[in-house]
């Protein structure tokens, strides 16, 4: 089982929030590792979030939710 | 050796916009003759999206930032176009046409032509086009009938990530002048409202969508929509609703301008007998009165009741957003013409 995180985006204030955009994986595909999962943003910096590892997705987070950077957004089982 | 079942089956997505990006890097690694100019393509990435990463992977020399000044490098592209390269020029929005226009169907479009056929332009033109985010009467408009209207210029205008890609492809291998227009609602922007149909399966790899083919988006017995760009979501999601209603949609997509698919548009509307056209750019002039009169020409005793077009009214796009709703073809409007092309 592997954390999927919200990248750390703002360098400065770790512990600032930002929006995951878009979801590019339905809830229980099944992903290649690096494959495209999701885009985030924070401020107006936007961000790609690869697949750590292979496996089937599961999504935590919903789309348009703000999420502090860094959380756990998905799980790859 | 036994094989491990996986079960489900990997389903790789894309935004228009990054569908653009991969057709765009996938053509530059493997013909160094394509280039990409425009305005904020470059550093910025496109303000629409259309660019993102390009520079950094294939450099300034490739993926060129221009001074805004659409004339001089469009011209630039002509030239280059002209003596053997395959540039790809960024006119930023659809509107702006009318600051270089006479690059574009005076010189762009013709020389070919003008000179006998012995010069081919291989340029491809791409802008952004369409509203629904309060833009304003010159960001908002899609233009792309003016286009197909001047000889010379082939035109496609795309409607789902694969498309984007596949006509871009395409485009960018053709000889001829290609104008290339994207809906910026489709291009999958966090920060524009989001259309669910503009993130979808892409094929990797090489994928070319052969200009001028239409595609069937659904199958329906009742009625033909024809229609285009962002309108084949909205006409899309009607069909869905009017199937609950007993009323079988068919929608037609016509992916590309010039060449016009009349083949398709006719085999459609030769089964369903009822046609209904959808279309963003104005209602007058247009694309909307070019589909309804290839059928009128080939066979007006095809319809069993009248032509019925769903199109931009004739005004300038409505800064105000109810205002501008109001104008849209959206669902409310198309829903009313296909329920009066089954009734009258």
């Amino acid at each position: 089982m592997t954390d999927v995180l919200f990248p750390p985006l703002s360098k400065q204030t770790p512990d600032s929030e930002g929006v995951l955009a878009t979801w590019f994986v339905a809830d229980g595909e099944r992903v290649r590792e690096d494959q495209l999962l999701a885009e985030v943003q924070v401020d107006k910096v936007a961000a790609e979030v690869p697949a750590p590892a292979a496996g089937v997705l599961h999504r935590l987070v919903a789309e348009e939710a703000t999420v502090r950077q860094g959380s756990v957004i998905a799980r790859i089982d | 050796m036994t094989l491990t079942d996986t079960g489900a089956t990997t389903v790789r997505r894309l935004t228009t916009s990054k569908a653009i990006v991969e057709a765009l890097a996938q053509e530059m690694e493997r013909d160094p003759s394509v280039i990409y100019l425009g305005e904020d393509v470059g550093t910025y990435g496109g303000i629409f999206g259309s660019t993102t990463g390009l520079l950094e992977r294939f450099g300034p020399q490739r993926v060129i930032d221009t001074p805004i000044s659409e004339t001089a490098f469009i011209g630039l592209g002509i030239g280059a176009a002209v003596e053997g390269m395959r540039p790809v020029v960024e006119l930023m929005f659809a509107d702006f046409m009318g600051v270089c226009l006479d690059q574009i169907y005076n010189h762009m479009a013709k020389i070919h032509f003008e000179s006998g056929g012995n010069v081919r332009v291989p340029m491809v033109l791409t802008m952004a086009a369409g509203g629904g985010y309060s833009d304003g009467a010159q960001h908002s408009q899609c233009l792309w009938g003016s286009f197909a209207h001047l000889p010379g210029m082939k035109v496609v205008v795309p409607s789902t990530p694969a498309d984007a890609k596949g006509l871009l492809t395409a485009a960018i291998r053709d000889d001829n002048p290609v104008v290339y227009v994207f809906h910026k609602g489709l291009m999958g922007l966090a920060w524009m409202a989001k259309n669910p149909r503009s993130l979808d399966e892409v094929p990797e790899g090489e994928y070319v969508v052969p200009l001028g083919k239409a595609r069937v988006a659904r199958e329906g017995r009742d009625v033909t929509v024809v229609t285009l760009s962002l309108s084949v979501h909205h006409s899309l999601d009607v069909a869905e609703k009017l199937a609950a209603d007993g009323i079988d949609v068919e929608v037609v997509d016509l992916r590309s301008l010039v060449p016009l698919d009349a083949e398709t548009i006719l085999g459609s509307v030769a089964k369903t007998h009822r046609l209904v056209v959808v279309d963003e750019d104005y209602l007058s002039f247009g694309v909307s009165g070019e589909v309804v009169a290839t059928v009128a020409e080939y066979d007006p005793s095809l319809l069993a009741t009248p032509a019925r077009r769903v199109a931009m009214p004739d005004v300038p796009v409505p800064y105000a957003h109810a205002l501008e709703y109001a104008l849209l073809p959206r669902h409310d409007r198309i829903e009313r013409a296909v329920r009066a092309a089954m009734t009258s």
